[in-house]
């Protein structure tokens, strides 16, 4: 397809997609709560309002911050639609996630501060695993370019099960959700006032808030790779994985960086060792 | 036309800020009751932000008192226009049964301006649901008064 | 111009200039040499570029035979070390010099019958990559060091200036630096290797404090070990082949027995060239010196002279068994160096285990031995030099404004230095985000080491944890409420040396033209050196370099990077118009953004620290262990080959 077609559709995915997401995830977590729930758009509307509000900082460089987190994660998901190298993609997307973090320590508050050093821990737990990941497809298809990796004839899920769970596992922390969401969250029940994302507002808030829909189309998207010889399989793939997540939110506590560090490599590195381990030997 | 969609957006969007300024927690508790799924409040898009500078609507429980004036001064500021504010029980409208107390200042629209008034002591849920959907209703002027710089 | 009198300009004119400094006491003269001889030896290196690959066999030097002038300063300078051990009361130094001493007696005079090698000089592009870094960066290093050491003696309050003793051994080391990547001959590159090691001691010893020259003569030691593996390593090759030239040595290949023994010899004296563990004790001592010596030394030039060995050992390895642990021994340097700086929050030091972290990388790369991994580990060597050489001056120039390094001391820099913070996060951003050089390298690093599967676990982690620790540092830097009113006119305040200026942007504007231009310098630079021994793995297509399983678009991303940064530029000016509240302190704040009201109405500072996590990173804590798991995989890789 054109080239530019691609990009267009790239840069219309994360709204759409993602903003679809989010208002199916807080209809169907307000539901497990015998809530009733916001309407589906919701997301929209608060985008769209905080995009009217006053813009009121704490420091300037949270307005370059946040537009910069943008520009990275909008360019992480234009780059996977053009198909082009996954190692790449991840590190693009991982220079909007520094971004965010270097924009909150940019306020002396304490919340930020500690909700930005909660965050570079977050950062810290699921890089590797996304890393470990992104190896393991390569182990399996010879090669790091999504063109060649949507060419190859079975489901990556067939024989990348455990690297499956360990992306769950960065899923979960990426997407903000129980036990993991120690840096801020989605909904109000945060010790740290809303942590890292304390002093942000309006219209920034509101681009965070964009740039995290880019991510969690991105996150999504890397989960299709591993169906990516049906339509059907991806699609079904995708909704338990990410009702599994819905559940695991609601179902769990927060816990310390601690327990999640300690935890998430330890489950991480244990699943990608035995999973590498066998695409190593079966070469 | 996006314009008219984040004016949509202003009253199916209204982040709260819940402030107790030295409320008996009568109100408090039927303000949080309101996040129950008995009312769920969050169908209408509204969240309990903590934060000030996520909050359009800001509802203030509790007599204010000499100490907390200056807080409550203070977190009004923080946050950015267009917002509301909503009084909720009989202290927030003129000190209720403390008035005559001595650090008391007696009602909110004594330190910030106030937009509605909630009576009851304690408000009812459905008083405090009707008193935000009616503080909604001023977003609208505040955005001009913005706009303008009036 | 001949390749010959580039090559020989850039070899002794500095050891020329370094004698004019030394005897020359005007401080204005002085500036005046080093500014003129790093200007010509940036010139020399980049007429030198069409020339490359040459060799080149001078014979005599002014009439007397070159041979007999390296042996004689050969020994004069294992003489010197031997002082300088005796001196300190240092049993390591004294036996390590007496080794080496009466390991080139038994090889000179007992062993060698006739010519050692065909050519003395052998210049290829790597050799060329260095020659570049080590006159260019190094040069640059010198200059920022004249304004630079000025207020670091005002501040000393030194009565008698000792410049002169430190820029002769700075300017020496220069000419050091080019005659070990241009030698060919291991015995010149033998003295070359010793003499930057020398070079090394006088300047960590140059405040001639007692943890100055405690340190120093630790560095003195662990490099002495490297030292004496050398000499020890080139007997048994000469005792072999018959010869000591390089690029046959390497040519003759992987031969079982013997011969793989002092290869293995001579990959260890690197490892202890570069402070890779357990040796890295004496670059973290090092960093007691004025900071320019910590650039020039320890994190652009002397240090890289052992990765440069590696990458230029790595044909000769290939498919061994010794490849294999240096790869995996380079990546656990990666992760272990990476940990350590998570726990420390002196800034030298962070820049230090960063330093010993890449380092640790390209050894990797070189063990890997996989064309892109070659590739990597040569564009590492550039861009690492340029950009770790900007890090230090910057926490150099900061030192001096804010007497300290540590990194809680420069929480909100960017209030008073704003141009130097700036800079700084620059820096920064230059070492762990794409598209820029050092980004670029690892990626490449880590799809060459996706196969290896020891080496991709640690380098998966390594890599996380290195973002984290140059996060909080550049976050905190910026750490500053009100801070970005009056843009223009903030940076205008600040004061520093003219030149400090021009190294410092210079050096970042240098490593932004450099990380666009990577495409061009893959083609020109890094492909002629693969030389036979490797295919090139990449093609470029504009602006894109595209290898069989992976692609990394260059140019395209550098214009949209461009494009993003005059976006956020552009939200910037608009948020400068913004209304401004105060961080959120729970609404008691006071009108001192950082205060609030406490108990009893009292103000109290808000304050908050980063996350040094020692309890698990702490240096204490994991040295030891650190040091036991590279000991025996060092023991594993020497005794592997026997």
């Amino acid at each position: 397809m054109n080239d530019y077609v691609l990009v267009a559709a790239g840069v219309l995915a994360g709204p759409v997609i993602g903003g679809l997401v989010s208002g199916a995830d807080r209809i169907i977590t307000a539901r497990v709560q015998a809530r009733v729930g916001p309407p589906l758009f919701q997301p929209f509307y608060d985008v769209a309002k905080l995009l009217g509000k006053e813009a009121v900082v704490v420091n300037v460089w949270q307005a370059f911050c946040a537009y910069a987190y943008l520009a990275a994660s909008v360019m992480a998901v234009v780059l996977f639609f053009l198909r082009s190298d996954l190692l790449l993609i991840f590190f693009t997307q991982a220079v909007g996630a520094l971004f965010l973090v270097g924009g909150a320590l940019t306020s002396t508050s304490p919340y930020s501060q500690i909700g930005a050093h909660r965050e570079l821990l977050q950062i810290l737990s699921y890089e590797p695993l996304l890393v470990f990941v992104i190896v393991g497809i390569y182990l399996e298809t010879h090669s790091f370019k999504i063109a060649d990796i949507l060419k190859w004839p079975e489901p990556l899920l067939l024989k990348l099960p455990f690297l499956f769970v360990v992306l769950g596992y960065a899923l979960t922390i990426k997407l903000r959700k129980s036990p993991f969401d120690l840096s801020t969250c989605h909904h109000a029940h945060q010790e740290l006032v809303k942590g890292l994302l304390t002093d942000y507002s309006g219209p920034f808030l509101a681009l965070v808030e964009i740039a995290h829909w880019f991510d969690v189309v991105f996150l999504l998207c890397l989960c299709a790779l591993f169906w990516a010889t049906s339509w059907a399989g991806m699609a079904i793939l995708l909704i338990v994985t990410y009702l599994l997540e819905i559940v695991i939110d609601n179902v769990t506590a927060r816990l310390t960086w601690r327990w999640m560090l300690g935890y998430v490599w330890a489950m991480g590195l244990a699943l990608s060792l035995v999973n590498l381990i066998w695409l190593y030997a079966a070469r | 036309m996006f314009k008219s969609f984040i004016k949509k957006s202003r009253t199916k969007s209204p982040w709260l800020l819940h402030f107790d300024c030295g409320s008996c927690n009568g109100c408090d508790i039927e303000v949080l009751a309101c996040l129950t799924p008995m009312y769920d409040i969050e169908r209408f898009g509204i969240i309990n932000v903590g934060n000030p500078m996520h909050a359009d609507i800001m509802l203030v429980t509790g007599t204010v008192n000499h100490r907390n004036k200056k807080v409550l001064a203070n977190l009004y500021e923080q946050m950015p226009h267009p917002k509301v504010v909503v009084a909720i029980g009989a202290c927030g409208l003129s000190g209720g049964v403390f008035r005559d107390a001595y650090n008391v200042v007696g009602g909110v629209d004594k330190v910030i301006p106030v937009d509605v008034y909630v009576y009851g002591c304690p408000a009812k849920p459905e008083a405090i649901i009707d008193g935000v959907v009616m503080a909604l209703g001023r977003f609208e002027e505040k955005a001009k008064a913005l706009r303008t710089g009036t | 111009m001949g390749k010959e009198l580039l090559s020989t300009i850039l070899i002794l004119l500095p050891f020329v200039s370094a004698i004019l400094i030394y005897l020359i006491r005007l401080s204005a003269l002085r500036s005046l040499i080093v500014l003129v001889t790093g200007g010509v030896l940036i010139a020399c290196s980049l007429l030198l570029i069409p020339y490359a690959p040459f060799t080149w066999s001078p014979h005599a030097l002014l009439g007397i035979p070159l041979h007999g002038i390296v042996q004689v300063a050969d020994f004069a300078l294992l003489l010197i070390i031997l002082y300088f051990g005796y001196k300190h009361r240092n049993l390591i130094i004294q036996v390590l010099s007496v080794l080496q001493i009466i390991t080139m007696v038994y090889l000179e005079f007992f062993m060698v019958k006739g010519p050692i090698s065909t050519d003395i000089s052998y210049c290829d592009n790597l050799s060329l990559m260095m020659v570049l870094v080590a006159s260019i960066v190094g040069s640059l290093i010198c200059f920022q060091a004249i304004p630079y050491m000025k207020a670091h003696e005002h501040h000393l309050h030194l009565e008698k200036s000792k410049q002169h003793q430190f820029f002769f051994v700075m300017i020496l080391f220069l000419g050091a630096m080019n005659g070990v990547v241009l030698a060919n001959d291991m015995t010149f590159f033998y003295f070359f290797f010793e003499l930057t090691t020398l070079c090394s001691f006088l300047l960590i010893a140059h405040d001639a404090t007692e943890i100055a020259t405690k340190n120093a003569v630790r560095a003195l030691w662990m490099n002495s070990l490297g030292g004496a593996a050398f000499a020890i390593a080139i007997v048994f090759i000469y005792y072999d082949l018959g010869h000591l030239d390089m690029q046959q040595v390497i040519r003759t290949g992987p031969v079982a027995g013997l011969y793989v023994f002092p290869v293995a010899l001579l990959v260890f004296s690197a490892f202890t060239k570069s402070a890779q563990f357990p040796f890295q004790s004496w670059l973290l001592g090092a960093m007691v010196a004025p900071t320019p010596v910590s650039a020039l030394l320890h994190s652009s030039t002397m240090v890289k002279v052992g990765v440069y060995f590696a990458l230029r050992l790595a044909p000769a390895i290939q498919l061994n068994f010794l490849s294999q642990t240096v790869a995996v021994f380079g990546a656990f340097s990666f992760l272990a160096a990476a940990a350590l700086a998570v726990g420390q929050s002196n800034g030298k030091k962070v820049l230090a285990y960063s330093t010993i972290s890449n380092l640790g990388l390209i050894f990797a790369c070189a063990g890997i031995n996989t064309p892109e991994a070659i590739t990597a580990g040569m564009l590492l060597i550039m861009f690492h030099a340029v950009v770790k050489a900007l890090l230090f001056l910057c926490v150099g120039a900061i030192e001096q404004n804010i007497a300290s390094r540590d990194i809680e001391d420069m929480r909100g820099l960017y209030a008073h230095m704003p141009l130097t913070a700036l800079i700084t996060v620059m820096g920064v951003i230059m070492m762990i985000m794409p598209p820029f050089g050092v980004l670029l390298s690892k990626w490449m690093a880590i799809e060459a080491a996706a196969r290896n599967i020891y080496a991709i676990i640690m380098i998966g982690l390594g890599g996380a944890i290195t973002v984290m620790y140059w996060a909080r540092w550049a976050g905190s830097l910026m750490s500053d409420p009100y801070a970005g009113r009056q843009f223009l006119l903030k940076f205008a305040r600040e004061k520093q040396a003219a030149l400090t200026w021009f190294v410092l942007l210079g050096l970042c504007v240098g490593a932004g033209v450099m990380s666009v231009a990577v495409p061009w310098l893959y083609s020109f630079l890094v492909v002629p050196a693969l030389g036979g021994a490797y295919v090139p793995p990449f093609t470029v297509r504009q602006g894109i370099l595209e290898s069989s399983f992976g692609s990394f678009p260059v140019v395209p991303l550098c214009i949209v990077a461009a494009f993003g940064f005059l976006i956020s530029i552009w939200a910037l000016k608009k948020a400068m118009r913004a209304r401004t509240v105060a961080p959120y302190l729970s609404g008691i704040q006071t009108d001192d953004p950082g205060v609030f009201k406490g108990p009893m109405n009292q103000p109290v500072k808000a304050w908050a620290r980063n996350y040094y996590l020692q309890t698990i990173f702490g240096e204490e804590r994991l040295t030891t262990w650190v040091n036991l798991c590279a000991g025996v995989l060092l023991t594993l890789m020497v005794g592997g080959v026997l």
